[in-house]
């Protein structure tokens, strides 16, 4: 990297050649002759630095994997993506994508088609959830490494005094009223943000509806399903979670990691949100923050359902590696992908990260099963998961519901018609976002 | 630089800026020549890094351009101006813009003025402590101040709820539009205040202290003399600070990004152009609202000029 | 200034208190949540409840290290070579500004006056577009480039305005009394320039160390990402927790070198301030 940096320079001037040579100090250890692949990362808890230096060390000199991480921001991590890739980057290999990306790297040419037989194994014995979101056209263009879903939480002493049968599917109707008749809230996000689009769409999905009806279309000619009794159905629970007063404090900026806390300083007893809060509640018991009480109060089930007699469609999340089709090793690079989504790699991911595991099998490992007494309902979850909308123009669709199902108090009978109207105005490039 | 110095010779009077060229001599053909030499290349770079871009964006914004989709590109005139200015976002990024541009102007030349005033009259051991500490928030980077104020108000982190009078302990600030800009313009206050106030002290300072005590003897009282002869006589140099902060404030981008995102109805310009280009990588669409933005900068600075008269030379210092 | 009454003295003196505190509480809240450990941060209280490093070994050390290292590295590079190279350019301009009569130069002066003013976001794709065709993207070069559009206007007047203000007569004074020009430049004028130059150079310092915009939209990575656009790149102990911890950390180690130049340099960096934009 160094040596090109500095070929560019020409007559930058001397004060140039010395940032040159003080930056190559800080990375010009590459060991000769083993090629070096470049995986871009989403920030983690440092387990894909530690997966890359496993499958360096085991590749006996093949390859060298060198991690890049990218912004926490999912929406930012495509960005700077995109942007190296529409540069023809070839400093990229392997890049960790959010499936809702997958579309669109793959339809703009920047995903290395996967061999045939290399599909088969890396989509045997993963999650349907999972395959689908890392597929394209029919085909799979990345590798699932890790498949996130969302669980409904509960203090369990709140459910029991409510009279709530966690046992069976929940319904939002009935969680509303249990809620009110404990006067707590129920944590959902409600910030402007991708955490919106997640739960929309799992509304949607859950009611038996699409946000998006052809997903392959361009954008100009994209069908939405928003404006739809499905899209009516999860406007009409958000009325009814606002008009019930159970939204909780803040719910108009609330992340997933807001949602936690409030859940962990008792400000909701339920609330829908990813695994990671079990940990996260854990460490805060085992240090002392919380009380050890709290957290043994700590109880999970499948996502709500919107009617009683089907099962939720519950949020999917995740990432998937693909190869950069500008990478100048893509047979070393899927070498690489195959190490990093092996089972054991995923295993030690999910207990090291907190992030559930793609492969079903992994369910089966007593490490993970102890670090996580809920890894049955995260599985189920997982199988009965839908994707978020897959479109090549997924910024647009997710930042369209994100600003027009938010505040959650202004959510109404005409918004899904509205946001529908909207988000096809901004496809067809009449509006700005 | 030493061969710079002989040239000009001995008979150069104190003024160097004196009617030489007049002789039309080689003398000042040569001094013309030294003159584009030395500031020549600050020059081109100046010219290539803004003129490129503008007349790149310029070209671009005719165009219907996705980055990821660049097979699609389309030429289609000027409707990305069309599209833009019929749209009610727009009109709100602007609305709020200028909003943010009057309020925070406004309060930071009050503002500016008062702690120019005390900086100006406080004397002894406590004169380069305030001085010194009014320079803390104007080195301070823009970014760390919005996220001071943004944690301070933010509803997971921030003690402002439980300061304020007649706040309640659930209240979030950045849900609604008109508190979330509030807390946006006072990290842009703070942060900026300063360099106005250093601004309006070194026009106190011009104020010829003798009219002063003249105005005092005649009976003058103080605010009458804060009116009738100290802002008169620094008329000049608030106009060049307005000036200077007004079109400052109105590229307002760093605070709202870090704070709101553009949520609850916070867009500013500069946002909206970010937001269409690099995030959505529409480049066309895009390119157009960083165009209509230049538009609106060289409408303040044309209104500036033709209608409050400031005094164009005197903000390049040439005074 | 006439004499103050005691009253009025100490009226002037509350002032001075209250901007103090102005100007530092922001400074110390975010010191003070940098030093809160992960449940203090959401305690909602100007102090923790327990002091704690944390947060600082975490960006040093632990995981933040190896997105925050590098874009300290990165900003240090960048501002002080765009520094650099802003105020020998801006010290040649503003020599022949305040010393030579030459055609253009209002030009120079008035153009940039405009490049102050210019909308950084309508450099931004444009520059990203040429810099990812030409190989710049991501680079420190492609970052200092357009930090001179910020740091030579203001480099060209501070320096213009200080220099007018030199005896330069005193050069000759000296050449008559049989010092060479070389000698009488540089035991004359360069001593006299000298102050204007540092000055400048801080104050350009302080401005390039402020962008957030080129940082975020022209790189992508600790190859050269600045400090201000790699804190959005932090992340809390999982996926999903905001870092408001490493940020005010963060927030800290690149504010501290700024305030340690205001704090020493103070009546410079005012004077030069007052100087480069109203001189009357």
């Amino acid at each position: 990297m160094s040596t090109r940096w500095r070929g560019r320079l020409g007559a930058g001037g001397a004060a140039l050649v010395l940032a040159g040579s003080l930056l190559s100090c800080g990375d010009g250890s590459a060991a000769a002759g083993t090629p070096t692949l470049n995986w871009y990362v989403n920030p983690d808890n440092g387990g894909q630095q530690r997966i890359a230096e496993q499958c360096s060390a085991d590749s006996g000199g093949a390859y060298r994997i060198e991690v890049s991480i990218l912004p926490s921001d999912a929406a930012q991590q495509r960005e700077q993506l995109m942007r190296r890739l529409a540069g023809n980057d070839t400093s990229i290999d392997m890049m960790s994508l959010d499936p809702v990306f997958v579309p669109e790297t793959s339809e703009a040419g920047f995903l290395e088609p996967i061999p045939e037989d290399l599909q088969q194994e890396l989509s045997a014995g993963v999650v349907q959830g999972a395959v689908q979101g890392a597929s394209w056209k029919g085909e799979l263009v990345a590798a699932p490494f890790w498949a996130n879903t969302q669980l409904l939480w509960y203090r369990r002493s709140v459910a029991e005094a409510a009279g709530l049968d966690t046992t069976r599917p929940v319904t939002w109707e009935q969680l509303i009223e249990a809620a009110q008749s404990q006067d707590t809230a129920i944590g959902v996000q409600g910030q402007r943000a991708e955490s919106m689009t997640v739960w929309v769409n799992a509304m949607i999905a859950s009611a038996g509806g699409e946000v998006i009806e052809n997903p392959d279309a361009k954008g100009p000619d994209i069908r939405l399903g928003i404006d739809s009794d499905a899209g009516r159905a999860a406007a009409d629970v958000m009325r009814a979670l606002a008009e019930a007063g159970v939204t909780g404090p803040g719910v108009d900026n609330r992340d997933e990691a807001a949602t936690a806390n409030l859940f962990q300083q008792g400000g909701a007893a339920f609330m829908v949100n990813w695994p990671f809060v079990y940990a996260q509640g854990k460490s805060a018991a085992e240090g002392g923050t919380m009380d050890r009480a709290v957290f043994d109060d700590y109880g999970w089930t499948t996502y709500p359902a919107m009617d009683a007699g089907t099962p939720a469609a519950p949020p999917l999340g995740g990432i998937d590696i693909g190869v950069s089709a500008f990478s100048e090793n893509p047979d070393l690079a899927f070498d690489a992908v195959r190490c990093i989504v092996s089972q054991e790699n995923q295993a030690a991911y999910m207990v090291s990260d907190g992030n559930p595991a793609a492969l079903e099998s992994v369910y089966d490992d007593p490490e993970v099963q102890e670090a996580y007494p809920m890894y049955d309902a995260i599985r189920t979850s997982l199988q009965a998961a839908a994707p978020r909308p897959q479109t090549a123009y997924y910024n647009e669709v997710s930042q369209g519901i994100a600003d027009q199902w938010q505040p959650v108090t202004s959510v109404g009978e005409q918004t899904p018609q509205e946001s529908q109207e909207y988000i096809e105005q901004v496809l067809r490039g009449e509006k700005l976002l | 630089m030493s061969a710079t110095a002989t040239p000009l010779g001995a008979d150069v009077a104190a003024d160097p800026r004196s009617t030489r060229r007049s002789r039309g001599s080689d003398k000042s053909r040569a001094e013309a020549k030294l003159g584009w030499y030395l500031a020549g290349p600050a020059f081109v770079i100046l010219v290539l890094v803004t003129g490129y871009p503008i007349v790149q964006a310029l070209y671009d914004s005719l165009f219907s351009y996705r980055l990821t989709a660049p097979a699609d590109r389309e030429f289609i005139g000027l409707r990305n101006y069309g599209v833009i200015l019929t749209d009610t976002l727009w009109w709100e990024a602007l609305a709020n813009t200028a909003l943010i541009t009057v309020v925070t102007v406004a309060v930071e030349l009050v503002l500016g003025f008062a702690l120019a005033m005390v900086m100006h009259k406080v004397l002894g051991w406590l004169r380069p402590i305030v001085r010194t500490a009014i320079l803390v928030p104007y080195a301070v980077i823009t970014v760390v101040s919005a996220y001071a104020w943004q944690y301070a108000f933010a509803l997971t982190t921030g003690f402002m709820n439980a300061v304020v009078p007649g706040v309640g302990e659930d209240f979030d600030w950045f849900a609604n539009k008109w508190t979330a800009l509030l807390v946006i313009c006072l990290s842009e206050i703070w942060k900026t205040t300063p360099f106005i106030s250093l601004l309006l002290l070194a026009g106190l300072a011009q104020v010829p202290s003798d009219t002063i005590e003249a105005a005092k003897v005649d009976g003058a009282t103080a605010w009458e003399r804060l009116w009738r002869v100290t802002l008169p006589n620094m008329k000049a140099s608030i106009m060049v600070a307005l000036l200077f902060r007004a079109l400052d404030a109105f590229r307002i981008f760093d605070n709202v990004y870090i704070m709101t995102q553009g949520a609850a109805g916070t867009q500013t310009v500069s946002a909206l152009a970010y937001n269409q280009t690099i995030s959505r990588l529409e480049i066309g669409l895009g390119s157009a609202v960083s165009v209509l933005l230049f538009v609106c900068v060289l409408a303040i600075c044309f209104i500036a000029i033709k209608v409050f008269k400031v005094d164009l030379a005197r903000a390049r210092g040439e005074g | 200034m006439g004499a103050m009454s005691t009253k009025e003295k100490a009226g002037w003196y509350v002032g001075a208190l209250l901007i103090v505190l102005y100007a530092i509480v922001p400074v110390v809240y975010i010191l003070s949540m940098s030093f809160k450990s992960e449940s203090d941060l959401s305690n909602r209280q100007f102090f923790p409840t327990t002091w704690t490093g944390e947060n600082y070994s975490g960006i040093f050390a632990g995981s933040g290290s190896e997105l925050f290292l590098p874009a300290l590295r990165n900003s240090i590079i960048t501002c002080l070579v765009a520094t650099l190279i802003a105020v020998v350019l801006a010290m040649f301009a503003a020599y022949a500004i305040a010393r030579l009569n030459f055609p253009g130069k209002r030009l120079v002066l008035t153009s940039a006056l405009a490049v102050a003013v210019f909308p950084v976001i309508t450099m931004v794709t444009p520059l990203f577009n040429l810099w990812r065709r030409i190989g710049l993207y991501d680079t420190i070069p492609g970052l200092i480039i357009p930090y001179l559009a910020l740091t030579l206007p203001i480099s060209i007047w501070t320096m213009s305005a200080f220099f007018r203000g030199i005896p330069w007569d005193m050069e000759q004074a000296a050449q008559v009394d049989g010092a060479t020009s070389w000698q009488a430049f540089r035991k004359v004028i360069v001593p006299l320039a000298a102050p204007g130059v540092f000055t400048t150079a801080i104050i350009a310092f302080f401005i390039a160390w402020n962008d957030f915009v080129f940082g975020i939209s022209l790189t992508s990575t600790s190859r050269a990402q600045p400090v201000p656009a790699a804190l959005s790149s932090f992340t809390g102990s999982s996926y999903f927790v905001q870092p408001t911890g490493a940020i005010s950390a963060a927030a800290v180690i690149v504010t501290i070198p700024v305030v340690l130049l205001a704090l020493v340099f103070q009546r410079r960096i005012v004077a030069g301030l007052t100087n480069g934009a109203v001189k009357g």
